[in-house]
């Protein structure tokens, strides 16, 4: 579903230039649960934000869904965003002034259509992360997994065909980052969505199919 | 572009930051009231005038004896003492004006008085005395509302007519009828022999109708101390213009050869004069106006912009979700015209206040105008547009891994 050829991206940093990615390429299959590690500051934050087509790589190409997409213009890839990738984030990044039932109807309300259903979605998602109770909490009422929980029912909402969590444990305590991997293996095996996850956990690598390990910029298997 | 939620996320996070938001408020609150007061008034004052007009018609004019002002010089009988005191106004020369002048109808000569008027032993504030002939009540359209006027067989008579005022001033005073009541003028005491009808206040006569108490003229030129007639309203003649009857006046009161002048105003003079007066309020009000909207303005914009520099976090976010930038645009554009149309509201109440104000002071009759507040809605609304557009790009163009990495 996606294939990375000989990505590169730099940083300049006064008049030095650094390579952070230095070539990676990585082919993911449609429905595969990869889990991406290596040491801090190899590059994994970067690479996933091109993945998720926040960032832009200095060259190399992307292709998504066999489509050319690292060129593409900046609403083009908002809507790439919205309709197919979903977003976990080892911080939640919640709006605080929401609740949590608007937050996971975030991604719906920049899809144009006025979803009239689309409450009921959220509720179900927020049923299936076991957070249908805290719909109308903020995210300051809720603990750090549960915080986690509906920030994936957010990832969830617009039916993402990929799902990109950078570190979405790193945050909680073993217990609760098992609960929260669980899910996403759910997600993985029923609905057959790809998840990639970034981790420092070899546990949880551990339960994915699939490893990559990054090293100075590239990737090793 | 725009969402319902848009609206209800951006009056929530306003509210987050109330006292940066009443800030820039006050110069939006101000700025729009006074261009509300502006139009409104302007609309009071044409109203105001259209109102005048119908009521007294454009046919009155108001000759009044120039005081100061040099005469003709080396006039023989000039007073030494100065350009002040010049040959009073007979009154036989005035009540021949119709006859001299065939472009009059009319003339309604007046004399002020002054002292103390009591009723009862009691001091009646609020009410001047005024000598007047029977032509009167007619040019000035008054009105009876109780007795009779005035008549030309009144002549050095003890009578006196009320108005509205002074006849509920003595009603307080305890008079239980008020025809046959007896006015204390100085040393003299008058009869109130009739009431006229009350008269909005304002107006282009020279005295509060509501407030007199009339007396014969010949009466009033022979008890009031220094009486002098200083004021007469004619009334031009079917078929002559107001200019023309004005210049017979003029010769007519020159040929008599004393070195009198007068100074004659017509209905449209003090129309303008009061249209010059609203232009006053107009520029001023358009001063204050126009520099508290750019002040409100520039408030709004620095409320917007330290509210995205505040929110590149949850730009970043949105971004993330999918937000193209004119999601992230029309979001913060939204926030500042809300902005400024809660100011413009509480302007809008503003401006009509001040302009109820004005109206009152001027005594003008105060008129709601509907289109000075559909402009404020839309100039609110403009400012707001304005002002937050430059945040607001501001915001669309943050990059989104560098809004969402930022805190
Ligand atoms: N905007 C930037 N400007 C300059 N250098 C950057 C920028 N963003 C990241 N880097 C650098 O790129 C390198 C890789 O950062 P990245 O966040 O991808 O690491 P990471 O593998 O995710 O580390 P961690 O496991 O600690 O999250 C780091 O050395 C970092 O300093
Ligand atoms: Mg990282």
């Amino acid at each position: 579903m996606l294939t990375l050829r000989d990505i590169r991206k730099s940083y300049r940093i006064g008049p030095t230039e650094v390579e952070v990615l230095k070539g990676v390429s990585l082919e993911i299959q449609q429905g595969e649960l990869v889990s991406i590690m290596g040491q801090s500051g190899c590059g994994k934050s970067t690479l996933m934000n091109i993945i998720g087509l926040l960032d832009r790589p200095t060259s190399g190409s992307f292709m998504l869904d066999g489509a050319e997409v690292s060129y593409s213009n900046d609403d083009t890839l908002s809507e790439i965003r919205n309709q197919r990738i979903g977003f976990v984030f080892q911080q939640y990044f919640l709006l605080s002034r929401l609740t949590a039932l608007e937050n996971v109807a975030l991604p719906l309300v920049y899809r144009g259509d006025k979803g009239t259903n689309s409450h009921e979605r959220c509720m179900e998602l927020l049923k299936r992360v076991g957070m249908a109770d805290r719909a109308q909490h903020r995210p300051n009422e809720l603990s750090g997994g549960q915080q986690q929980r509906v920030a994936i029912a957010r990832a969830l909402v617009g039916n993402p065909s990929l799902i990109l969590a950078d570190e979405p444990t790193g945050a909680l305590d073993t217990n609760v980052g098992g609960e929260i991997m669980e899910l996403f293996k759910t997600l993985n095996a029923e609905e057959g969505i790809t998840v990639v996850i970034i981790t420092h956990d070899p546990g949880i690598a551990r339960q994915c199919k699939r490893v990559a390990v990054m090293k100075d910029g590239v990737i090793l298997s | 572009m725009i969402h319902p939620s848009h609206l209800k996320e951006a009056a929530r996070s306003l509210l987050a930051s109330k006292q940066r938001t009443i800030l820039a408020l006050i110069g939006i609150v101000i700025g729009i009231g006074s261009v509300i007061a502006m139009v409104s008034v302007g609309r009071i004052v044409q109203e105001e005038s259209l109102r005048q007009f119908k009521e007294m018609g454009t046919d009155i004019l108001t000759i009044e004896k120039e005081f100061g002002g040099s005469g003709p010089p080396g006039m023989p009988g000039a007073p030494a003492a100065g350009a002040a005191a010049k040959a009073a106004l007979r009154l036989a020369t005035i009540l021949a004006i119709p006859s001299r002048c065939p472009g009059i109808a009319a003339v309604a000569p007046s004399v002020r008085g002054s002292g103390d008027i009591s009723f009862a032993g009691k001091k009646l504030e609020r009410c001047s005395p005024m000598g007047v002939t029977a032509s009167f009540l007619d040019i000035n359209k008054l009105t009876m509302r109780k007795g009779r006027f005035l008549s030309d067989l009144d002549e050095q008579s003890r009578y006196c007519v009320i108005g509205s005022q002074v006849a509920a001033e003595l009603q307080k005073q305890g008079a239980s009828q008020l025809l046959g009541s007896k006015i204390r003028l100085g040393d003299n005491l008058f009869t109130v022999i009739g009431v006229t009808n009350e008269v909005p206040q304002g107006g282009m006569r020279r005295f509060e109708p509501n407030e007199m108490i009339y007396v014969h003229i010949t009466t009033g030129l022979r008890v009031f101390a220094n009486a002098e007639i200083q004021s007469i309203t004619a009334r031009v003649s079917n078929g002559t213009t107001n200019n023309a009857a004005r210049d017979q006046v003029m010769a007519y009161v020159a040929s008599l050869g004393k070195g009198q002048t007068v100074r004659i105003t017509s209905p449209e003079e003090i129309i303008a004069q009061m249209e010059k007066q609203m232009q006053m309020f107009t520029l001023l009000l358009g001063a204050i106006g126009s520099i508290s909207l750019i002040v409100g303005g520039v408030g709004v914009m620095n409320v917007m912009l330290v509210s995205v520099t505040e929110r590149r976090r949850e730009i970043g976010i949105r971004r993330a979700l999918g937000a193209k930038r004119g999601d992230i645009r029309g979001q913060f554009l939204i926030e500042s015209v809300i902005l400024s149309l809660i100011g413009g509201l509480f302007g809008i109440i503003f401006g009509i206040g001040a302009s109820w104000l004005i109206a009152h002071f001027a005594k003008w009759q105060f008129a709601l105008s509907f289109s000075a507040i559909l402009l404020g809605v839309g100039v609110s609304n403009a400012v707001g547009i304005f002002f937050g557009y430059y945040p607001a790009r501001q915001a669309s163009l943050l990059d989104p891994i560098v809004a969402l990495k930022s805190d």
